[in-house]
């Protein structure tokens, strides 16, 4: 079942995701058109938001880096989070800000010390996110830093939160890009380094897995600069397409510019 | 663990923002992985797993069930919001303060800046943050305030606000461009460089004269 959070009539609703593409709402079944709603980010409650950095061989190498022996996590603040079909800034004066389509594990329940063994018991389902990344700010402090990684809009994800059982087999799943309709990023969850499960056992060593938070895992290579008026669509075989708009610093914060 | 009350959506933390700390560095800031001294605010989340609360016990940190060899511990003023703060300007800056309270950031030591320090800083209940928020109006001058800390008794580092790179301020403002704070996020503002070693059993003990303290206890495996 695909579980998504949307705007509708001025109320915040929980809803699935019918075959035929219409919302059905989880309070009173009503059938809501999605021409109708806003959508915003399917976790409702969202916890900590883990990503990874260099996790796909073949992104690694389009760096210039080495695969890491160990995963290169970092912190998303929830200020980040924004839904499908929403707008994401370009800030001003800066050269370079590209996409990275991600698979998003979902956390359902709470666990510390999980096996890989265990891990997909501890696995909601999954989402895709579009981890934006701005490579004017790094610096070689906590990278990638805040600056860089925790701006407001730039973690849009969704569609849709997807039932685990209803994807089933995650280590080969088709991972796109396409900026205005051209295919910029083509690759698989097949290149992923450090996988779910072993991401589920490393951070669960560390700390205390609760529901609600999210393990971006990276993104294949395919880099792109990103200019106010793309559409940007990232696509996970089996789990959705997520669509964003980019627009300019004075357009997304209006009267706060 | 308890989640503290009053820490809602993000605990941002400065590091690096103690200028004697930024000063003594700056040869190895030249050097790699580094390669140049930072421009901007070094900054870390303290995440959710991690709030904590005074008078708690902090878990001793383990790793495959082995104790850790050393934890540290540092102090901060706790800059707690009271409305939405958006690309403020350091001016009006302090405008959006609701109050100011204490957090402690238990974490292992402080070995490199150059990833983000997930094993080190997102231990399970390590952010402790103060039982009250003093309102902002009865804090004339955050930047005139002191945090003392002490390890059973004695006094292991004293930290005026005055003494750092970057003041309330300019923090709030510069985080506020990169970040919408929302009420109840916090900023921790600046630790001791030298963060203050700590071993299972140590009784932790921050204030700010007069204005607030903060309690911990750190943990045995």
């Amino acid at each position: 079942m695909k579980h998504a959070r949307v705007l509708f009539n001025g109320s915040e609703l929980d809803v699935t995701v019918e075959e035929n593409g219409q919302l059905k709402s989880k309070a009173d079944g009503q059938l809501i058109n999605e021409t109708d709603v806003t959508w915003l980010s399917p976790i409702k409650e969202p916890g900590t938001i883990f990503a990874l950095g260099l996790n796909y061989a073949d992104h690694a190498r389009e760096l210039a880096f080495e695969p890491p022996k160990e995963p290169l996590v970092f912190l998303k603040g929830s200020n980040t989070l924004t839904g499908h079909k929403q707008n994401a800034y370009r800030p001003d004066n800066i050269d370079f800000q590209h996409y990275e389509c991600e698979l998003v594990a979902v956390i359902g329940k709470e666990g510390k010390n999980i096996s890989r063994e265990d891990a997909m018991d501890y696995v909601a389902g999954y989402t895709v996110c579009n981890d934006f990344a701005i490579r004017d700010y790094l610096e070689n402090y906590y990278r990638p830093n805040l600056r860089v990684k925790s701006r407001d809009s730039l973690l849009p994800i969704g569609p849709w939160l997807i039932d685990k059982d209803d994807v089933g087999d995650i280590t080969d799943l088709r991972v796109t890009t396409h900026v205005n309709g051209e295919l910029t990023q083509d690759g698989t969850t097949a290149d992923i380094i450090f996988d779910v499960p072993f991401l589920v056992e490393y951070l669960s060593k560390i700390m205390t897995l609760k529901p609600g938070d999210m393990i971006a895992t990276g993104t294949p290579e395919g880099l792109k600069d990103m200019q106010p008026g793309d559409k940007v669509v990232c696509e996970i075989e089996k789990i959705g397409a997520l669509e964003t708009y980019i627009v300019s610093e004075q357009e997304f914060y209006g009267d706060k510019y | 663990m308890t989640n503290n009350p009053i820490v809602k959506g993000k605990l941002v933390c400065v590091a690096l923002n103690d200028a004697s700390q930024f000063e003594a560095m700056q040869a190895e800031f030249n050097e790699a992985p580094y390669k140049s001294a930072p421009t901007q605010p070094v900054l870390y989340f303290k995440p959710h797993n991690t709030w904590n609360t005074e008078g708690a016990t902090v878990e001793w940190a383990t790793s495959e069930g082995a104790a850790a060899e050393s934890m540290v511990v540092g102090a901060s003023l706790a800059v707690v919001f009271g409305e939405e703060c958006c690309r403020v300007s350091q001016d009006e800056a302090l405008n959006y303060v609701g109050g100011y309270s204490l957090v402690h950031d238990f974490s292992l030591p402080e070995v490199s800046y150059y990833r983000p320090d997930i094993k080190g800083k997102c231990l399970d209940g390590s952010a402790p943050i103060g039982s009250v928020v003093v309102p902002a109006a009865d804090v004339a001058d955050p930047q005139a305030l002191t945090v003392v800390t002490k390890v059973n008794g004695e006094t292991v580092s004293e930290m005026p606000v005055s003494q750092m790179v970057r003041g309330v301020a300019e923090l709030i403002s510069m985080i506020s461009y990169i970040m919408t704070l929302q009420p109840g996020d916090v900023i921790a503002i600046g630790f001791p460089g030298q963060r203050a070693p700590i071993k299972q059993g140590d009784k932790v003990s921050s204030a700010i004269a007069g204005v607030i303290e903060l309690n911990n206890v750190v943990g045995r495996v």
